[in-house]
């Protein structure tokens, strides 16, 4: 068994030293591997990935128990750009982009570490390659992009920073499911042509469902079910809670997801 | 913000009464009678620079609580506070000056020359927050000063205008004793009505409007009226210590009302702690002190000769650095220290512990 | 038409100073009160260089703009950095006890008297006589022409040098710049170090010309209105703005009252503050940064 290229171990992250937000986590992510996390609001998924990417600091947070891992080496509560050099880069779920800079200068912006002019140029033309759309704006301000634009521009300013491991905050928020299709199509075109690792972060679970090769679901904190694609699919909770398909015999409040889940989990 | 600090234990009230007092706990009330035993004892027993710095603190006092007041509690920064001390103290001046006018017309001319002035600083935070209403004060600040100026070039007091001392029923105030304890009325009269303020309705909308102002309007508080009145209380308060500081020193200058006085003022609701009417006092006492300490602690040191002609230089070079030290390392300033202090005594033999859910 | 040459004068002095402020704000949206104080260093920096290198009047002023330059890159390590994330006020505050803190030491070292750093050089000061009889001081034309210089040079750098385009996204987005490689700390320190660059340059040719005291920083301060006018964080509006508000001062001067020079800049602030917050030509952003 190959070690994964992300090893997230049971970590715990804790806001301003007295709310604990993410309990007991791990993950792993595989070379070329594309992971969903799932879960409603307030489940601790943007979270783990601000864990994963170095911006806890920010809020006052900490990884206090467990550990980080990538590519062999530990990286929790490291620095943000330090990571980002490793890597790891994330498009965040908001302001992800510079919105009084033209597109051509957004992508223009990051700074991958070690890179000539030349290697700058075709960064550039693979970000145009994967986001045709992008070449046409090239001379538009970001600020004026539609949803679906911007979202492209985001993956696309991520990508000029050679990431390893992508890391996608709430893809689908505020789109179109036809742009939202689209987009999934292209990040596992990128994963097939480039070879990075994905992992997403999705409130979307039928979005993130038909790319992701495996997924976790997180509630409250911790990881309640894991699985490969179909295994998730077909799994009744899954498909009642997440996926909108319901039984229909829903009756009482015995029915109710977590008397449920406990019971079919723990009990 | 800051937590308040822990009082009685249990609530054993059993009227209204009770609940709305101020003190609450037999502690507070004896501590208090041993404070006011200690003020009312203290001129007796002082040299008369002792006794002049007291008269000092307590004037800064009545101006770090009005502050406190408008920045600490409703939020709206003003960087012009230099600028109202100097309407009270220049409305006295001339008053007293052009017309003989005497102290019961002086004072609530002051404080009415307080009111037009809070109304004109608070016209622009209906508009404008932050930095671009602190930027308004301090240009609304260097008006007042110009027209002091110009008041003294064109009415030729050039160098200041000469204030008598009060009287009250023939009684000339002119004794430092009297002094001390007329300012100490006056500085406790403000922290008086500055408790109150904060606990009725103003107060209530004054926290909310800093917090949130979109929520605090949609839960109809008339965000308007609120931040006038804040500037317009504020700023009679502060007027009405300038008219106190004119008869106090005897003599009204433009030049004593500089920018550098606004930039106290700040620094004592900062150093003392924002958000807190005990970190007003103890700012204010801080600041006003802090020259004094500075010249004494210069005397310590054997090479002053050097440095004694640059007491002004030496003062400003420590206070840039207390402050910067304060915003660095302290933000919640003294209050935020004796708070610390007080759990540590007061949960003595328990150290703080993070709450429930924090560790498994 | 003396008028007008005193409009462009004190316009670029004005132009010359503001540009710091923008340049400061537009990356990080601190405001830097300690500007003035800044120049007012620069410039007497620029008296220690000048007996340092005595009889090398072009060494001592290049000397001077490199301390200067040093010192901005300083104040921002060793003090700014530390109140990066913390509320904007109270970084504004910590701005404002530095400019306090540098007049009490500068007072401490050079003495609070009236020096002549032009004397100290060894330059001399003649008055020029341009069109019609309007004149002009040698040292004011440089100051014009410096302003000018300095202008062009910011505009190309943040327009086209890649160090400028990272400046201009760290202003707009700090977060995504730190995200996607932009080292905020060597932004924020290269934003320090042009502004006090060029304040530096403003201090000294101002004492060069008229004199050194040490209440240059309230040129400094009248210039900060200038710079809001256009809008705090665009440099054509810092020119722009330096042009109204000197243009404002010197006809009111010359027409109205000579005591009214200290006001008249704060007159036009609050002009504007009324009419139009953000300036002549700033982004419309929520004014309640706090």
């Amino acid at each position: 068994m190959t070690t994964p290229l992300l090893q997230v171990d049971k970590i715990e992250v804790v806001y301003k030293r007295v709310i604990t937000a993410v309990q007991g986590v791990t993950l792993s992510v595989a070379e070329r591997q594309i992971v969903a996390v799932l879960g409603t609001n307030g489940a601790g998924k943007t979270t783990t990935l601000r864990a994963i990417s170095g911006f806890l600091g920010i809020d006052d947070a900490r990884v206090t128990e467990g550990a980080i891992t990538f590519k062999g080496t530990r990286i929790d509560n490291g620095q943000p750009h330090d990571i980002a050099g490793r890597g790891i880069v994330l498009v965040p779920e908001r302001e992800k982009i510079f919105p009084n800079l033209t597109v051509a200068e957004n992508l223009a912006a990051p700074v991958p570490r070690g890179t000539g002019s030349n290697e700058r140029r075709r960064l550039d033309e693979r970000a145009y390659h994967f986001f045709p759309r992008l070449a046409e704006l090239r001379a538009r301000t970001a600020g004026l992009l539609s949803g679906g634009e911007r979202q492209m521009l985001a993956i696309g300013s991520a990508l000029m920073c050679r990431p390893h491991l992508l890391l996608v905050d709430e893809l689908s928020l505020g789109l179109a499911p036809v742009v939202i299709q689209d987009l999934t199509r292209r990040l596992t075109t990128i994963r097939h042509e480039l070879g990075i690792a994905i992992l997403l972060v999705e409130q979307s679970a039928a979005a993130a469902l038909e790319i992701a090769d495996y997924a976790y679901v997180m509630e409250n904190g911790r990881i309640v079910l894991d699985g490969d694609r179909e295994r998730l699919k077909s799994h009744q909770d899954v498909q009642e809670f997440y996926l909108g398909q319901t039984g229909g015999e829903r009756r009482s409040y015995r029915d109710v997801k977590q008397y449920r889940r406990s019971r079919r989990w723990y009990g | 913000m800051f937590r308040p600090p822990p009082r009685a234990s249990g609530y054993l009230h059993t009227g209204y009464g009770e609940d709305l007092a101020l003190l609450q706990t037999r502690t507070e009330r004896t501590s208090l009678a041993v404070f006011v035993v200690l003020l009312g004892t203290f001129p007796f027993v002082a040299s008369p620079f002792a006794l002049d710095l007291a008269c000092q603190v307590f004037l800064a006092s009545i101006g770090a609580l009005s502050l406190m007041l408008l920045t600490g509690y409703a939020g709206q920064i003003s960087l012009g506070h230099a600028g109202l001390i100097a309407a009270g103290a220049f409305t006295t001046g001339i008053l007293a000056r052009e017309i003989s006018a005497p102290f019961w017309l002086t004072l609530p001319a002051s404080a009415l020359t307080g009111i037009v002035l809070g109304f004109i600083f608070g016209l622009p935070s209906l508009r404008l927050r932050g930095l671009y209403l602190a930027v308004s004060t301090l240009a609304l600040h260097f008006i007042v000063i110009y027209l002091g100026g110009e008041y003294e070039t064109k009415r030729g007091f050039s160098t200041g205008i000469l204030v008598e001392p009060p009287s009250f029923a023939g009684v000339r105030l002119t004794d430092g004793r009297a002094w001390y304890f007329v300012l100490l009325a006056a500085a406790a009269a403000s922290l008086l009505i500055c408790i109150n303020l904060l606990r009725s309705r103003s107060g209530r909308a004054w926290r909310a409007l800093h917090v949130r102002e979109t929520v605090a309007e949609a839960l109809g508080i008339n965000i308007a009226r609120y931040k006038l009145l804040a500037f317009v209380i504020s700023s009679s308060m502060t007027s009405v210590a300038g008219c106190l500081f004119a008869y106090y020193r005897g003599f009204v200058s433009i030049e004593a009302f500089d920018l550098f006085l606004s930039i106290q003022y700040v620094a004592m609701i900062i150093v003392g702690g924002m958000g807190s009417l005990l970190g007003a006092l103890l700012g204010a006492a801080f600041v006003t002190v802090f020259p004094y300490l500075i010249e004494a602690l210069l005397r310590l040191l054997p090479n002053i000769q050097k440095l004694a002609g640059d007491i002004f230089a030496v003062n400003y070079a420590a206070f840039g650095v207390v402050m910067i030290l304060f915003l660095i390392f302290e933000p919640l300033g003294l209050v935020g220290i004796w708070r610390r202090v007080q759990s540590y005594f007061l949960l003595w033999p328990f150290k703080y512990k993070p709450l429930a859910g924090a560790r498994k | 038409m003396q008028l007008a040459v005193n409009i462009v004068v004190l316009g670029s002095i004005y132009a010359l100073i503001a540009c710091g402020y923008v340049l400061i704000y537009r990356v990080s949206r601190v405001l830097n009160l300690a500007h003035g104080e800044l120049m007012m260093l620069g410039a007497y920096l620029l008296l220690a260089t000048a007996s340092l290198f005595n009889g090398h009047p072009v060494m001592a002023l290049a000397a001077a703009i490199l301390l200067s330059l040093l010192a901005g890159g300083l104040v921002y390590i060793f003090l700014m950095r530390k109140m990066t994330g913390e509320m904007v006020l109270a970084a504004i505050l910590t701005t404002v006890a530095l400019g306090i803190l540098i007049r009490g030491l500068v007072v401490l070292i050079w003495s609070a008297q009236q020096q002549y750093p032009a004397q100290a050089l060894g330059v001399a000061n003649p008055s020029l006589v341009l069109f019609g009889d309007a004149r002009i001081s040698l040292w004011s034309a440089v100051l014009v022409a410096t302003t000018i210089l300095v202008y062009g040079a910011l505009f190309g750098f943040l327009r086209f040098g890649r160090w400028g385009m990272r400046m201009r996204a760290a202003g707009q987005n700090p977060l995504l710049a730190a995200q996607r490689g932009i080292n905020l700390h060597g932004v924020y320190a290269l934003a320090w170090c042009l502004s006090t660059l060029t304040g530096a340059l403003a201090g000294i040719l101002i004492a060069i010309d008229s004199g050194l005291t040490t209440s240059m920083p309230v040129i400094g301060l009248k210039a900060f209105p200038a710079a809001l006018v256009g809008g705090l964080d665009s440099l054509a509006g810092a020119l722009a703005g330096a042009l109204i508000v000197a243009g404002a001062e010197v006809l009111l001067i010359y027409y109205v009252d000579p005591l009214l020079s200290d006001v008249v800049p704060f007159l036009v602030l609050i002009a504007m503050l009324i009419v139009r917050p953000w300036g002549l030509f700033g982004t419309r952003e929520e004014l309640d940064r706090v």
